[in-house]
């Protein structure tokens, strides 16, 4: 440090010449631009990856898993007799986590000739279980009532079950499950 | 903008607080030799910030732990770079930590009244090196659970250490709640006790102000400077050269190293980190029962004798001159403490052994953290290695084809043993004596094939035969001698073998055995176990099961890539 450089509040050491208290005050103003724009530069080292890295989320799936169509049985597995219920499951990522068949929800599934047809047993209306009883799907929460083609029979239900695709080959079935949006007249993918 | 101030300050009395940090007298003028603990106060901050953002990513149990460290450290953005800051940052707070007390013993700034400064330093000190032992455990990776074994372990070797062991670790054995309890430490009882310390060293530094050099008071007052902005610049100087190493390091290593996941039955090679390495070193020289002296006697005696400096310092004045004896013993201490780091470093150099160790821990590392990007199975940990293909094939082989294959002495023996299927030994062995039960002995309808005993066909014209084979096998990374096979097959073709009396050699070609062309081939495996009973493969004579519909695609190439893999195995059968 040299002797001269002082760091005095201005005006107040008396007598002293003037053109120094300027130089002062600017080597104060440049000692603060020093300080101002280092400090931004230090928390810029933390702060640009982090708000990358705190984002991840947004641009990333960290839940998957599911998709597709996944295995319910075998052709034989389903008559025309009566609707059967049969649980999916699949595969799902979990951030850090890879879980093997988890169950991930269950469809009502019905032959008519050489279709099959499945269900979702998400009711439209409020998301309660639908069962099959007295040949026709009733959900018993509010009583929605719903015929072997899945149209609403009777009840709040503001549309039909909703429909899941279905793959038959090989002997094999698959269906693709999704869920929708409850409570609107629109079926609507979530 | 000058109304926003004024509204702040008329409520806050934001004016007068700024004053009371920026106009701070700086006796004698500001100096880059204070900066040290500026600079220690910027890295715990930045720490902090870090350890919060890790802590967003990260699960402490012993499931989760590691699957989440590799999760935030290879998959999510930015990830790896800002866990390397912070761990890289305990190593620059503790060389940070060591400038900080050096310069303190240099300029006699522990001496009165600046005794509680200095002890409360000293507690600080020791708590980053808390920081550092607790925070090495949490990536639940082979070396922190290794290196801590070590710690808790010398703890629990001391007199009366084993319930203080008992109750850190939370059980006898590393577990679920030894993480909880690192991470409730680690997250919360040290930063707090380090905040609280640093405040009592704070508010204490400012009761005192620096420990200006020796220079008359007239002196000191003529060269005064406000903190702000003079020593100020130079702190953030100090904080902006810091952070700049601190981020060159970490992007030269790539981040911090994650080793592969704990795993309690390996024998781990565990080093501390490099700071603890002069203790690790001090353990070798007291074996039994004198142990006790490197874990405690000698550490406890050192830190006695830096709280008590204050008070052993009898000098007349902060002159360095006038303080030599207390200037070399601390200066005694360090060179003792670098020599016992230099020789571990040394002999760790020289330690074959543990070099190898070294190689194989990193290979460990890179493949398990390929394989825990599909992610890690609930059961966490080193599940990740059932990611493997090569764990999973042999999972699949247990499953559908032990019960009549033995692979590595496990299994049934109904079919050919498949361990190392085809490489020479194996080949040689067969043409020997096919109806030995390690090849088609144990079968119910492979018994047509005869044995080749010497006298028909000597070893070196079997090794012929042999090299033919293993050239039908028609398969890329197969060193084949070119001319020994070219003799074998004139020998298996017209001679007296007769070999293509029964097995065809024209791909699609069947005869009475199986078709030759490419046998033992990926393709060929992957064929055999959809369906053995094609004309060209084990015909009407194949017994083993169909598995074209039992197994996927996926599956079944698993397992043929595990069979045809079993010819290049290294070492002995």
């Amino acid at each position: 440090m040299a002797e001269r450089d002082k760091d005095e509040v201005p005006g107040v050491a008396p007598g002293a010449p003037a053109p120094q208290l300027a130089a002062e005050a600017r080597r104060d103003f440049l000692k603060t631009v020093g300080v101002g724009g280092l400090g931004l530069g230090l928390g810029g080292v933390v702060a640009a990856p982090a708000l990358a890295y705190v984002a991840y989320p947004l641009t990333h799936a960290t839940v998957s898993g599911g998709d597709g169509f996944l295995q319910i049985g075998k052709s034989a597995d389903f008559d025309e007799s009566k609707p059967l219920k049969v649980d999916v499951f699949a595969d799902r990522r979990d951030a850090w986590n890879r879980v093997v068949q988890v169950k991930i929800g269950s469809a009502w599934v019905i032959r008519n000739g050489d279709k099959l047809t499945a269900y979702s047993t998400v009711c439209p209306h409020l998301g309660c279980a639908i069962d099959y009883e007295a040949h026709r799907f009733m959900c018993p929460c509010h009583k929605s009532a719903f015929g072997a083609d899945g149209k609403v029979t009777s009840g709040p239900a503001p549309r039909a079950m909703d429909e899941l695709e279905v793959q038959e080959k090989d002997g094999r079935v698959a269906v693709r499950y999704q869920r929708y949006r409850q409570g609107i007249p629109e079926k609507e993918v979530i | 903008m000058k109304a926003l101030v004024d509204w702040l300050d008329e409520r806050a009395g934001v004016r007068a607080l700024w004053a009371n940090i920026a106009n701070e007298e700086v006796p004698g003028g500001a100096r880059p030799r204070y900066v040290f603990g500026s600079v220690l106060v910027f890295l715990f901050m930045q720490q902090v910030v870090l350890g919060i953002l890790l802590a967003s990513y990260y699960s402490p149990s012993a499931t989760d732990a590691w699957a989440s460290t590799a999760y935030l450290n290879d998959q999510v953005t930015a990830g790896w770079f800002l866990r390397g800051l912070h761990h890289h940052g305990s190593s620059v707070m503790v060389v940070v930590t060591v400038l900080h007390f050096l310069q303190t013993v240099i300029a006699g700034a522990y001496r009165r009244p600046r005794e509680l400064n200095w002890v409360s330093g000293l507690g600080m000190g020791g708590l980053v090196l808390a920081f550092a032992l607790t925070g090495y455990l949490l990536p639940w990776d082979q070396k922190g659970y290794w290196a801590t074994q070590v710690a808790t372990g010398i703890m629990g070797s001391v007199p009366g250490g084993e319930p203080l062991r008992l109750l850190v670790q939370g059980g006898t054995e590393y577990g679920n709640l030894t993480l909880t309890r690192f991470y409730t430490l680690h997250v919360f009882v040290l930063p707090l006790g380090l905040a609280g310390l640093l405040a009592v060293h704070l508010s204490l530094f400012r009761k005192h102000g620096v420990t200006p050099p020796e220079l008359p008071p007239v002196e000191l007052e003529k060269r005064m400077q406000r903190f702000f902005p003079s020593q100020l610049l130079w702190d953030v100087a100090a904080m902006a050269a810091t952070a700049a190493v601190l981020v060159v390091l970490t992007l030269k290593t790539h981040g911090a190293e994650l080793y592969a996941p704990a795993q309690p039955a390996s024998n781990f090679v565990a080093r501390p980190e490099w700071y603890f390495l002069f203790l690790f070193q001090l353990l070798k020289y007291f074996e039994g029962p004198l142990q006790i002296i490197a874990t405690v006697i000698l550490p406890g005696a050192v830190a006695t004798f830096l709280v008590l400096l204050p008070w052993l310092d009898r000098a007349a004045s902060r002159k360095a001159g006038e303080r030599l004896p207390i200037i070399a013993a601390v200066g005694l201490l360090m060179s003792g403490v670098a020599t016992l780091t230099a020789l571990a470093l040394i002999e760790d150099g020289k330690n074959e052994k543990y070099q190898k160790g070294l190689v194989a821990a990193h290979q460990e590392a890179e493949r398990s953290r390929e394989l825990a990007k599909v992610g890690v199975l609930p059961a966490g940990g080193d599940a990740v290695f059932l990611n493997d293909p090569q764990v999973q094939a042999r999972m699949l082989f247990k499953e559908h084809c032990s019960s009549c294959h033995t692979l590595d002495g496990v299994g049934g023996s109904e079919a050919p043993s498949l361990t190392r299927y085809k490489n020479r030994e194996w080949l040689t062995s067969l043409v020997r004596d096919p109806r030995d039960v390690r090849f088609f002995g144990g079968t119910k309808t492979h018994k047509d094939m005869e044995a080749y005993p010497p006298s028909e066909l000597p070893d070196d014209k079997l090794r012929a035969v042999v090299e033919y084979l293993t050239s039908l096998i028609g398969e890329e990374g197969t060193a084949v001698d070119a001319a020994l096979a070219a003799q074998g097959k004139q020998l298996g073709e017209g001679g007296d073998l007769n070999c293509s009396d029964c097995h065809e050699v024209k791909p699609g070609e069947s005869g009475d055995g199986p078709n030759l062309a490419g046998h033992g081939s990926r393709a060929w495996v992957q064929r055999v176990i959809r369906d053995s009973s094609a004309p060209d493969l084990f015909g009407k004579s194949a017994s083993m099961p169909k598995f074209g519909k039992k197994l996927s695609d996926p599956e079944i190439q698993q397992l043929a890539d595990l069979i045809a893999a079993q010819r290049h195995r290294k070492g002995d059968g």
